[in-house]
């Protein structure tokens, strides 16, 4: 490495330097668990291990099914809590009973994907107790592994929320109720009753009482989209409810019909092909010469 | 002290991991499956440790004869003394590679079988055996100058140089 002086990434430095996988640099990948949780069996052969994938940005929830293959990850299908307003929830796309609602209607579209729908119903009613589906008669349940990525597992977290929605919506796959909300470690045990508040937006409500009573500017900025829509602390567990009826009534993607990209102004000039430059240098040669009077035979050959 | 002849005797460097490339091991050896029949080249992947071949088996292709859940077993020949042994490990299949030994035959299997289809439709009879390279043609040589050279006769005083 440089000295004190000038403290830059040596030619040496730079040459034994190892970059670590694209997407760790990316901070986007934790391969330690990736490994573990793509890896198959050989003796399965081509049997698909399926991710149930839950990501969270600041304003949106994605929850997906994935497989991994050498050209890249399959998805077999996908929901995101941006499709929510569809089914009459239009505020809070990002807590934990969004995430429920997502994780449900994932669950119920993968189940249509895949004609077990009908055989697997999972728990209509959401009591917050921990539900496992049984194998039904005939074909077995729809299995995923949980894939968290990068996120702490704490219990309480909204993944959790997305992954008791997949639960109850159906889907097999291995979980213990140690991170749900409403887990007291203590007992250690599942409070169901705290988790069904949870994922009825309970806690919400109780905040947004709480605010309106004791601070009522904060709650006008605070929960302005939830008064704009017109929702109140007590109409939360009735919205839910018809959501997540909603949701069982049609779960299937609703195509979306994107617009052409807009052309932008281009502010650089378009860089040539090998052809173009080669061509534009033949003419420019014969310019010079023809302007120079010598014989412009040869440039052809270059 | 005498030098060991442990396991893992001798293979410092072969067993190292190339420069530049160490660390966590690209997804695609996980995903990759394997048949029984399938040809596989063993190279040791020094940074797992768990179903590691011997080193004699680095660099040797094989046949699967077995899968299991994380390994593949390899039958590979081996000369003992003066016989050659088939010999059964099993290897993780993070230190196995599908080999290419059969990719050339497969190609060929498969473009042959697809001239014979086409041939068949025609009517003809054809022949899909490779043949060896025979002599080559003649050809004039081109831009060549003849100079004759030819012996000078021996000059017996020059050639002692007065050292006799």
């Amino acid at each position: 490495m440089g000295g004190f002086v000038k403290t830059q990434k040596t030619n040496a430095y730079s040459k034994r330097f190892q970059v670590k996988f694209k997407r760790r640099r990316a901070g986007k990948t934790d391969y330690r668990a990736r490994i573990r949780l793509i890896n198959q069996d050989k003796n399965k052969y081509n049997t698909p291990k399926y991710r149930f994938v839950v990501r969270f940005t600041n304003k949106d929830i994605t929850a997906q099914i994935v497989s991994a293959s050498i050209a890249g990850d399959m998805v077999l299908a996908a929901a995101y809590s941006h499709e929510l307003p569809r089914y009459g929830l239009e505020v809070g796309l990002t807590n934990y009973s969004a995430a429920y609602c997502t994780g449900l209607l994932l669950a119920r579209r993968v189940l249509k994907i895949r004609d077990l729908d009908q055989e697997y119903e999972g728990n209509v009613e959401a009591t917050g107790e921990d539900f496992s589906v049984e194998p039904a008669e005939g074909r077995r349940p729809f299995r995923a592994l949980l894939d968290v990525g990068l996120i702490r597992t704490t219990t309480g977290n909204r993944v959790f929320g997305a992954l008791k929605g997949a639960l109850d919506g159906g889907l097999d796959i291995p979980h213990s109720d140690k991170r749900f909300a409403g887990f007291k470690k203590d007992d250690k045990q599942l409070d169901a009753d705290i988790h069904r508040k949870y994922i009825y937006g309970l806690h919400v409500a109780e905040y947004m009482k709480n605010l309106a009573d004791e601070e009522p500017e904060k709650y006008q900025a605070h929960f302005s989209e939830y008064i704009k829509k017109g929702i109140e602390a007590d109409d939360m567990e009735a919205l839910y409810k018809k959501v997540h009826a909603a949701i069982r009534a049609d779960p299937s993607m609703a195509k979306s019909t994107k617009m052409p990209p807009k052309e932008h102004k281009r502010y650089n000039p378009k860089k040539l092909t090998y052809e173009q430059r080669k061509a534009s240098l033949v003419e420019r040669l014969n310019a010079l010469n023809s302007s120079g009077g010598a014989d412009d035979d040869d440039e052809d050959d270059e | 002290m005498p030098a060991g002849h442990g396991l893992r005797s001798r293979t410092r460097d072969l067993f190292a991991r190339p420069f530049r490339k160490k660390g966590y091991i690209p997804l695609t050896t996980y995903l990759r499956t394997y048949k029984i029949g399938d040809y596989v080249d063993v190279k040791v992947n020094g940074a797992v440790h768990k179903g590691m071949p011997h080193k004699f088996y680095h660099g040797r292709t094989g046949r699967v004869w077995n899968v299991t859940k994380r390994a593949i077993g390899v039958e590979i020949n081996k000369q003992v003394n003066g016989r050659i042994i088939r010999k059964r490990i099993h290897v993780r299949v993070e230190h196995v590679q599908p080999s290419r030994c059969t990719e050339e035959f497969r190609l060929r299997k498969a473009k042959n079988d697809q001239l014979k289809a086409d041939a068949k439709a025609r009517g003809e009879v054809i022949s899909t055996k490779r043949q060896p390279l025979g002599p080559k043609p003649g050809f004039m040589v081109g831009g060549a100058t003849i100079e004759t050279v030819t012996p000078i006769p021996y000059d017996v005083v020059n050639d002692l140089k007065g050292g006799y």
